[in-house]
C-alpha cells in the first residue's frame, strides 16, 4: 500500500507531494520524505562503488523506518522521486516499473509550456495519472 | 490461412484508431513559426542584444524540457556526470532529435580550457533567414544557443553559450559556431573526478 509519493526539485524544494491514506498524519509523511532527502544526497555524493552503479537513476531502498519503506529515484536533472510504502514484501522490479511510469508522467507534466520550471506541478492530468499508477501498483503486487 | 492478412476496413473514418503519428514536423511550418517568433520579439525590444537575450531565453525553456524528455526516452538509466559525456550527448542525441542529424563537429577551444565549440555548416533555424546589413552581429542561432544552455544548465553544467558566424574561405556563406564556455565550478569538479 503506497501511502505517499513526492517529487523534489534539484534544490531540494518540493514540487509535488501526494498522500494516499487519510488515516496517517500528513505531517509525519512530509517529515519522512524530508529526511529521506539526506539519504539521497549521501548516496549521490559518496557512491559505494564506481562503475555501473555510479550513474544509475534508481536508488533503491533508501531506509526502512517503523512500518514504512522509502524508495528513491533520481533523474538526470537532479529531480528526485520519493516513494513511501507500507508493503513488507515489495519486489524490486515492481518499484522500478512504478518509477518508470511515474517518470513518464513527470516528463509529460514538465513538457507543458505553461509549467514554470522549479515551481509546483499544478496539472490535474498529472495528479490523475499518478493516482492511476499508484492504484495499479497496489494491484500488481497483490497477485 | 487465406485472408489472415486482410486489413480491417472501417466503415466510418472517425472509427479509425489514431496512430502514434510521425515524430517529425514539417520544416516550413517550423520556419514560419520561428520567423513569427523573431518578428514578435523585434517589436518588443529596443536593441539587438535584448532581442538575442529573448531568443536565448525562449531556447532555454525548450532545452530544459528536451533534457527531461530525452533522458527518459533514450538514456535508459544513466546520468551524465562527465564533461565529455554531456557534450557528446548534446552533439549527437539532442541534435538528432531536434534537427534530424548529428552536429557537424565538436571541438575543444585552444585559447581557454573551458571553451568548446559545436559547428554546423548551416543551422536549420537559419535556413530561410538572412540578416540585414544594419543588424551587424545578430544571429538567430541565439535560439539554438539557448537550447544548449538549457540542456547543460539543467544537467548540472552551468555555462555561457553563444552563437557566432565564422567566415570560411572558399564558401560565401559563413559557418555557424556555437561557443560553450563552462563555469569555474564545472572545471573544478571535472578535475576532482580525475
Amino acid at each position: 500500500m503506497i501511502v505517499c509519493v513526492a517529487v523534489v526539485g534539484h534544490q531540494n524544494n518540493p514540487l509535488y507531494i501526494q498522500s494516499f491514506t487519510d488515516a496517517d498524519d500528513a505531517l509525519k509523511l512530509h517529515h519522512i520524505v524530508h529526511c529521506s532527502l539526506d539519504v539521497v544526497d549521501e548516496r549521490v555524493n559518496n557512491p559505494k562503488k564506481s562503475g555501473p552503479t555510479l550513474n544509475d537513476t534508481f536508488l533503491g531502498l533508501l531506509y526502512p523506518t517503523e512500518n514504512y519503506k522509502v524508495y528513491g529515484y533520481l533523474t538526470n536533472t537532479k529531480v528526485k522521486f520519493i516513494l513511501v510504502t507500507t508493503d513488507l514484501d515489495v519486489r524490486d522490479a515492481d518499484v522500478r516499473n512504478f518509477f518508470r511510469r511515474f517518470h513518464a508522467a513527470y516528463v509529460d507534466a514538465v513538457s507543458n509550456p505553461f509549467h514554470v520550471p522549479d515551481k509546483k506541478i499544478t496539472s490535474r492530468t498529472f495528479a490523475d495519472r499518478v493516482s492511476t499508477i499508484v492504484k495499479s501498483f497496489g494491484l500488481s503486487s497483490a497477485t | 490461412m487465406i485472408g489472415a492478412g486482410k486489413i480491417k476496413q472501417y466503415a466510418n473514418i472517425l472509427e479509425k484508431p489514431l496512430g502514434k503519428g510521425k515524430q517529425e514536423v514539417s520544416l516550413s511550418a517550423f520556419a514560419f513559426l520561428f520567423s513569427e517568433l523573431v518578428q514578435y520579439n523585434q517589436t518588443q525590444v529596443d536593441n539587438i542584444s535584448e532581442l538575442e537575450t529573448r531568443l536565448e531565453d525562449a531556447g532555454y525553456a525548450v532545452g530544459a524540457r528536451v533534457l527531461e524528455l530525452l533522458c527518459h526516452r533514450e538514456k535508459g538509466n544513466r546520468r551524465e556526470t562527465r564533461l565529455l559525456g554531456i557534450l557528446s550527448f548534446v552533439h549527437s542525441t539532442v541534435w538528432k532529435v531536434l534537427f534530424g542529424k548529428v552536429a557537424d563537429s565538436l571541438e575543444k577551444g585552444t585559447e581557454h580550457e573551458d571553451e568548446y565549440m559545436i559547428s554546423e555548416k548551416e543551422l536549420l533555424v537559419n535556413k530561410f533567414i538572412s540578416i540585414p546589413k544594419d543588424m551587424g552581429t545578430f544571429h538567430c542561432g541565439a535560439f539554438v544557443a539557448g537550447i544548449v544552455r538549457g540542456v547543460l544548465d539543467n544537467a548540472g553544467f552551468p555555462a555561457v553559450v553563444t552563437a557566432h558566424f565564422v567566415p570560411v574561405e572558399g564558401q560565401q556563406r559563413p559557418r555557424t559556431t556555437i561557443l560553450i564556455k563552462f563555469a569555474e565550478e564545472v572545471l573544478q569538479r571535472e578535475a576532482r573526478l580525475g
